[in-house]
């Protein structure tokens, strides 16, 4: 993926495997934002991005996006817009019953009940974060795909909203995120990637790649890495001494 | 509490714009310096006996009937792809006029009015048309590559439009004499209306209107990201293209057979999604009926209000649009 002189990706060779999920982490303009569009399948790039060893853009998924910025319908109201997440299984342009119970569930599951009538153009950032991942949900994709899903959310939906990525994750889900809060990537992803400048610095399980020297070196040395008595891995921004 | 979320659309509200253009037309056949009687109307359209009869069966047959018709044509048009626009573009302001279609048009029927000579009047549809789609081409090309993007296209648009507009001022004044029938047909006008106009100009609206209202469905996946609608299953700039193409023959022809009629495009699809709360272009088909009901009854109006003198229809439909789209400005401010 190239723009100009830039790349976006750099020739990156990458395999996830079916059921997992992956956190990518790396500082602003690593690529982890064009490596979560190219898993879309419809993206040209070179070198070999696959998920559970088929090509990105050979196979077309049931793929859920999350995007950081979504485009925000005008007059559409929280419930027409989470309904566009069946179009899919149901056609576009028609709903099945099923369809309208497992989003009125899925809104009351996401304590969006009382906002479905609400246009999604009049929602704070947090409550369209999460009814963007209601969206992504009553998809029932195969694989979902969430660039910063909880950055506008408060502490509780934070948790409870990557609890029920997890359950997806449960039911044979692909989960791949990017998140900046690498600490709580950890907590969930069983595999981190770092990237920087487009590259892959490192890839490997979450507990091995939060202790290496290359998490410090993609953000140029400046985090700390600390473990809580739980063994747990805490992760915070330290100012240049 | 219900265990569902309510019906994102139900085809009753569609058959109640249908029974609404019924009645509308209706009152656009029977309403006039001669008023005819409705049930007269109904037993001539179903050919049984006791219908209108003479000079009254020719008025309403001749006169009455193909005008009404054309009305409803062009505002079924206008309507629908004024919708259209507003959701390939992401702009709830974009309007059939927006891409320098309308403009174009005018500077056709200018180059055809200013010729003078009598059979270039005839093609004046012809002129309209081609300049139309001119426009449009012209709007693409310009902003090339990165006409998937909706600003730059809606500036190009504007570009050719103020391009169109200024060539066509220029056409006027060197030949005053035609500046009454250029503005004349600018404001828009349905008294041309005969089978003969009918037919060519319901050929194509109707076949722009078919591709739009079958591919409604999909358009939903526009008013999306690209990556959001492609991962939802649909290859957005493949619907773009296609919507686009008919949603500007649909206005060119409109444009062609009646003449610059504003706000039709704005106003029928805000008031079509107030009224029923939705966003989804499955309404696409009601908004259809909608402005056929809507310039229905405005040329009613046209014909009517200065009886036995007639107002260009633009002028109504401006009347009513103008104040309706300051209204939706305030309501988008109080939105954000």
């Amino acid at each position: 993926m190239r723009y100009g002189d830039f790349y976006a990706l750099d020739h990156i060779n990458l395999d996830i495997p079916r059921g997992s999920w992956t956190c990518l982490v790396g500082p602003n303009g690593a690529g982890k934002t064009t490596l979560l569009k190219t898993l879309l399948g419809n993206k040209a790039y070179d070198g070999s991005i696959a998920i559970d060893g088929i090509e990105a853009y050979k196979k077309l998924r049931n793929v859920a996006f999350v995007p950081q910025r979504p485009e925000i319908p005008v007059g559409m109201d929280v419930s027409e817009y989470v309904m566009l997440g069946r179009a899919r299984l149901d056609g576009w342009g028609r709903e099945s019953r099923t369809s309208r119970q497992m989003v009125h569930q899925m809104l009351e599951k996401m304590h969006l009940s009382g906002m479905r009538h609400q246009l999604v153009a009049a929602l704070s950032g947090g409550e369209m974060q999460r009814v963007l991942i209601a969206r992504a949900l009553v998809q029932e994709p195969e694989l979902l795909i969430l660039d910063e899903p909880t950055s506008a959310l408060d502490l509780h939906h934070q948790i409870a909203t990557l609890d029920h990525i997890e359950s997806l994750q449960k039911s044979g889900a692909t989960i791949v995120s990017t998140m900046h809060d690498i600490t709580l990537g950890a907590m969930y992803a069983e595999r981190i990637i770092i990237m920087q400048k487009g590259r892959v610095l490192l890839d490997g399980p979450s507990d091995s790649v939060i202790h290496s020297p290359e998490l410090k070196r993609a953000f140029d040395d400046r985090i700390s890495i600390h473990t809580l008595d739980n063994g747990r891995p805490v992760i915070i921004a330290t100012r240049n001494s | 509490m219900s265990q569902e979320i309510n019906r994102i659309w139900h085809w009753r509200i569609t058959a109640g714009a249908a029974l609404l253009l019924f009645f509308v037309m209706l009152l656009g056949v029977s309403f006039g310096p001669i008023p005819l009687d409705f049930f007269q109307i109904v037993r001539t359209i179903l050919g049984l006996d006791g219908g209108l009869q003479d000079e009254e069966r020719i008025l309403f047959l001749q006169l009455r009937l193909p005008r009404v018709a054309l009305a409803a044509l062009v505002g079924a048009a206008l309507a629908t792809s004024g919708a259209v626009y507003q959701t390939v573009f992401r702009n709830p302001l974009a309007d059939p006029y927006l891409l320098g279609a309308a403009a174009g048009a005018g500077l056709g029927a200018t180059l055809a009015l200013t010729r003078g000579n009598q059979s270039f009047y005839a093609a004046l549809p012809l002129f309209a048309f081609v300049g139309a789609v001119l426009a449009v081409l012209a709007t693409f090309l310009i902003s090339g590559k990165s006409s998937a993007n909706p600003a730059t296209l809606l500036l190009s648009g504007i570009a050719i439009g103020s391009f169109a507009t200024a060539f066509q001022t220029y056409l006027q004044q060197r030949k005053s004499e035609v500046l009454r029938p250029v503005y004349s047909w600018i404001l828009g006008q349905l008294t041309v209306a005969d089978w003969q106009v009918i037919k060519w100009a319901g050929f194509y609206i109707v076949v722009a209107l078919f591709i739009l209202i079958r591919m409604s469905r999909l358009l939903d996946g526009l008013l999306l990201s690209d990556e959001e609608a492609f991962s939802l299953g649909i290859s957005p700039n493949k619907i773009r293209i296609i919507a686009i193409a008919a949603a500007t023959l649909a206005t060119a022809t409109a444009v062609s057979a009646s003449g610059l009629i504003g706000f039709v495009g704005i106003v029928v699809p805000h008031l079509v999604r107030g009224l029923t709360k939705r966003a989804t272009n499955r309404a696409l088909l009601t908004v259809a009926l909608s402005g056929a009901a809507f310039l229905v009854l405005a040329d009613l109006g046209a014909r009517t209000l200065l009886s036995p003198a007639e107002l260009p229809i633009g002028v109504i439909t401006a009347f009513v649009g103008a104040p309706f789209l300051l209204f939706v400005l305030r309501a988008k401010r109080v939105l954000n």
